[in-house]
């Protein structure tokens, strides 16, 4: 029999100087060689159990661990740190913290060297394990200038050359775009399948785990609440509605086209399989009558072209000095009052220079920006935020205050209003983003979705007309990304002009009615949300992976008569419940 | 992004291929000149000898220019003082309140003296803020933390040093960052605010830039702590440093350079 390479027995953590449990009673056993993901909402223990894992818990940060750690056979809390470092790689989220060296070679070379290993030997290790993660040939080249995937990819390299048994990735693929994950994801798959490494992985990346993993744990509260297959745990969906797992779109397809009395053959976890079942469901009643005529697929309601634009950018160019770095050039687009628009695209594409543009944080090098009619290369940046209101991606970042209430209130009396008047726009506020309760909290020791909605609460307070938002669900979970976002289509819907940044697809398909896609600081395509996404080979172009929902519409069959360019899972559960209905009544 | 002072700037130049050891004794031996000499001539030497260095190891010059004016409220400010203040001889403008008026009598006299000693502080300043960058940029900082290592630090003390160094650049972009969410939230002090005001806004930039720090501290030791940081008491390294002849000409120049012109100036 095989030692295992990670064996819990009732473990269960308190971190110092606190009285919350965050680690309660969990057992578990991975065998060598297997791929676990870990999923659970922000604050669930995730980060907390990898740091049991390896050792960091109880060594480096101390508090009350309970119950029996074993890795590879050694009890964490017997053996040292060194010796744990051999068996346990780990891998972080954010690239800054975790690279601290100034070129790649000595990033590699970091660990080894504190363990006294022969130097000829380092250089062996560091040849290998960036031929592993495909950065051969960067050498020389500092950390800081790679891009987010290389960094993460530098990362894995700098725990592979320890030479670890186990490789524990931290949310690793949460900081990086989907060009990244893409890189990252194959470099673990390689090293799992190839190597034969143990990876634990915690991300909410669900359909690249459905491929991967051969385990996925669900955490809640610290407690281990599931455990199984990807596809045991996708077709929960209780996990799904009350612990907001974020499943797979097929499999959110999946369970509701099951809980309306038509399930799938095989429940799907990938395209190709909900494809297959799609097309069994729909020919096997061998209907001869077309019924394509009689679906009725929502009309998404199109950008609105009549208003008058709120926002309008001619010809910009913006170079970044001192190098030089033509960041954005001849950008053209105009916003109509009330429009709910996304801004897509690589990270370096150019969208948060545009974004900063709009408001004077940068000053166009050549072009016009026109916002809430003022220009925006005069206007103070103080004087634009009473229209715009803008937020940036890190929320810890823009939290001055000692309160909550003093958060929201900075900015209104920044313009001078009356405490009376203040007063009142704290209250509304509060209530937008249901935070009235937390009104006297510290924001910064507040949950990560919380200090969020704080940042947005306190643009809300200078009354602006449009919105702004940086990748504001960068680092959110499946919950956190839908609060964030129903707030911004409520505002939507009382007339605010709303434009968004983010990484994550779905998001954008679900809300946003007009789409940019930008590429190498120039604009690729603009158009509304559908006519967008139903472009799937020009939108790759970008580096930009559809949803999931809308590839399945794409990949079915056209003869189907479904939604060919689906925005939702609701969407496409409609379409096919329809014509399912349809076929037993004729 | 860029102006980061202590950030590592890539090159091949003479000064980037000095051992560490040898820009340590470079650093400490020039700050005790320029603390020194009080000397107009013999510090603007220096600070000439500090800008043709910056030159030559092809840093941008853009940066002394950074320098320049951000110190230039500080030199016009120490100007005035000085050449008002100052008890010079050489009487350029005479003063708006005659002499033999008690206590304030003779201010506002500006004498040559006076302008000269303002000048050479400005030399001293100059050549002190342009010295640390000149290092640190063309060092890459686990060498600086070898170099140290060398001299005889503790390598958890040394790293921790350097560790420190490599956050300002990071802490620099926070600030910016902070500074400009403060403006989103229609605080005008940055923008147009006098500069008292501004000194005044400052306090309301640390609680998030300590927390940030403070969150980033962290999770850097998680990473060192899980790549075995610390965890022997000696490590090895794969790229050692190598005192070679032009480093001990170096040496040997920065040092009697040095000396020779603190005591020239002794003498003056």
């Amino acid at each position: 029999m095989t030692t295992p390479a990670i064996q819990l027995i009732d473990v269960s953590y308190r971190y110092p100087r606190s009285k919350n449990t965050v680690i309660r009673g969990i057992n578990l056993t991975v065998e060598p060689g297997e791929f676990l993901a870990i999923m659970g909402e922000n604050g669930a223990g995730k980060s907390t159990l990898c740091r049991i894992l390896n050792g960091i818990i109880p060594h480096s940060i101390g508090g009350q661990l309970k119950g029996k750690v074993k890795i590879a056979g050694l009890n964490t809390r017997e053996a040292n740190i060194a010796q744990l470092s051999t068996k346990v790689g780990i891998v972080l989220d954010d690239p800054e913290t975790q690279l601290f060296t100034t070129s790649v070679r000595s990033e590699v070379a970091f660990g080894p060297e504190n363990l006294n290993v022969d130097p000829e030997e380092i250089y062996q290790r560091i040849q290998w394990s960036l031929d592993v993660v495909r950065l051969t040939g960067y050498e020389d080249r500092m950390p800081s200038a790679l891009s987010g995937g290389q960094k993460q990819r530098l990362a894995i390299a700098a725990a592979l050359a320890m030479k670890p048994e186990i490789l524990i990735l931290d949310e690793a693929t949460s900081q990086v775009d989907p060009l990244g994950v893409v890189e990252v994801l194959s470099v673990v798959k390689e090293l799992n399948e190839k190597y034969g490494m143990t990876i634990v992985m915690t991300t909410d990346q669900s359909e690249e785990i459905a491929k991967l993993a051969d385990r996925v744990i669900v955490l809640d509260k610290g407690r281990l609440i599931a455990e199984g297959t990807p596809r045991q745990v996708f077709a929960d969906a209780e996990l799904f509605s009350h612990h907001m797992i974020r499943a797979p779109q097929v499999s959110q397809l999946g369970v509701q086209l099951k809980e309306a009395g038509y399930p799938l053959p095989v429940f799907p976890i990938t395209i190709e399989e909900a494809a297959r079942g799609i097309v069994e469901i729909l020919s096997d009643k061998s209907s001869h009558n077309s019924l394509g005529d009689n679906i009725v697929v929502t009309p998404l309601s199109s950008f609105r072209p009549n208003e008058p634009p709120i926002i309008q950018v001619d010809n910009l160019n913006y170079i970044y000095q001192p190098h030089n770095v033509h960041a954005v050039m001849n950008v053209s687009f105009s916003v109509p009052r009330g429009e709910f628009m996304a801004i897509i695209g690589q990270n370096g594409s150019g969208k948060t220079t545009v974004l900063k543009n709009l408001l004077g944080l940068l000053r166009p090098t050549s072009g016009r920006v026109t916002v809430a009619g003022l220009n925006t290369s005069r206007a103070a940046v103080a004087d634009m935020a009473r229209h715009v209101g803008f937020v940036l991606q890190n929320p810890d970042q823009q939290l001055f205050a000692e309160t909550v209430e003093e958060e929201i209130a900075f900015g209104p009396r920044n313009l001078g209003l009356s405490e009376n008047e203040v007063r009142e726009r704290v209250e509304e506020v509060l209530s937008i983003v249901d935070l009235q309760e937390l009104r006297n909290e510290f924001p910064p020791a507040l949950s990560k979705g919380e200090r969020a909605k704080v940042v947005i609460a306190s643009a809300l307070a200078l009354d602006p007309q449009i919105i702004v938002l940086d990748e504001p669900t960068t680092g959110q979970d499946y919950k956190g990304c839908h609060q964030i976002m129903q707030i911004a289509r409520a505002l939507n819907q009382t007339g605010h002009t709303v434009v968004f940044v983010t990484h994550h697809m779905a998001l954008v398909a679900e809300y946003a009615r007009r789409v940019i896609v930008m590429r190498g600081g120039q604009i690729l395509l603009d158009g509304s949300t559908e006519e967008i996404f139903s472009q799937i080979e020009i939108v790759r172009q970008a580096h930009i992976i559809p949803p999931q929902i809308t590839e399945l519409g794409q990949y079915l069959p056209e003869s189907l008569g479904l939604p060919r360019t689906p925005l939702s899972v609701d969407q496409m559960a409609r379409a096919i419940i329809t014509r399912l209905n349809g076929k037993i009544n004729s | 992004m860029s102006g980061s002072l202590v950030q590592y700037f890539p090159g091949q130049t003479f000064f980037h291929r000095l051992d560490p050891r040898a820009k340590l004794v470079f650093l400490i031996f020039v700050s005790v000149a320029i603390f020194a000499i009080q000397n107009l001539y013999l510090s603007f030497f220096i600070l000439v000898v500090m800008v043709f260095l910056w030159w030559r190891a092809n840093l941008p010059i853009s940066i002394v220019w950074g320098f320049l004016k951000a110190l230039l409220p500080v030199f016009i400010f120490l100007f005035i003082v000085q050449a008002i203040l100052y008890p010079g001889e050489t009487i350029l403008i005479y003063p708006l309140i005659p002499r033999f008026v008690p206590l304030i009598g003779g201010i506002g006299r500006i004498t040559l003296q006076g302008i000269l000693f303002a000048v050479l502080l400005m030399f001293r300043l100059l050549a002190m803020v342009i010295l640390l960058p000149l290092v640190s940029m063309t060092t890459p900082v686990h060498l600086l933390a070898l170099g140290l290592v060398r001299i005889g630090l503790p390598y958890r003390f040394a790293y921790t040093t350097t560790a420190a160094l490599n956050m300002v650049p990071i802490l620099q972009g926070e600030i910016g960052v902070i500074v400009d969410a403060q403006k989103l939230r229609a605080m005008r002090t940055f923008e147009k605010g006098k500069f008292w005001e501004k000194l005044r806004s400052y306090p309301a930039l640390v609680t998030p830039l300590v927390i940030g720090a403070m969150r980033r501290a962290q999770s850097m030791a998680v990473a060192m702590d899980s790549r075995a940081f610390g965890a022997m008491k000696t490590r090895t390294y794969i790229e050692d440093i190598n005192l070679k002849w032009f480093d001990w000409v170096f040496i040997a120049v920065t040092t009697i350079l040095s000396i020779g012109v603190i005591v020239l100036a002794a003498m003056l």
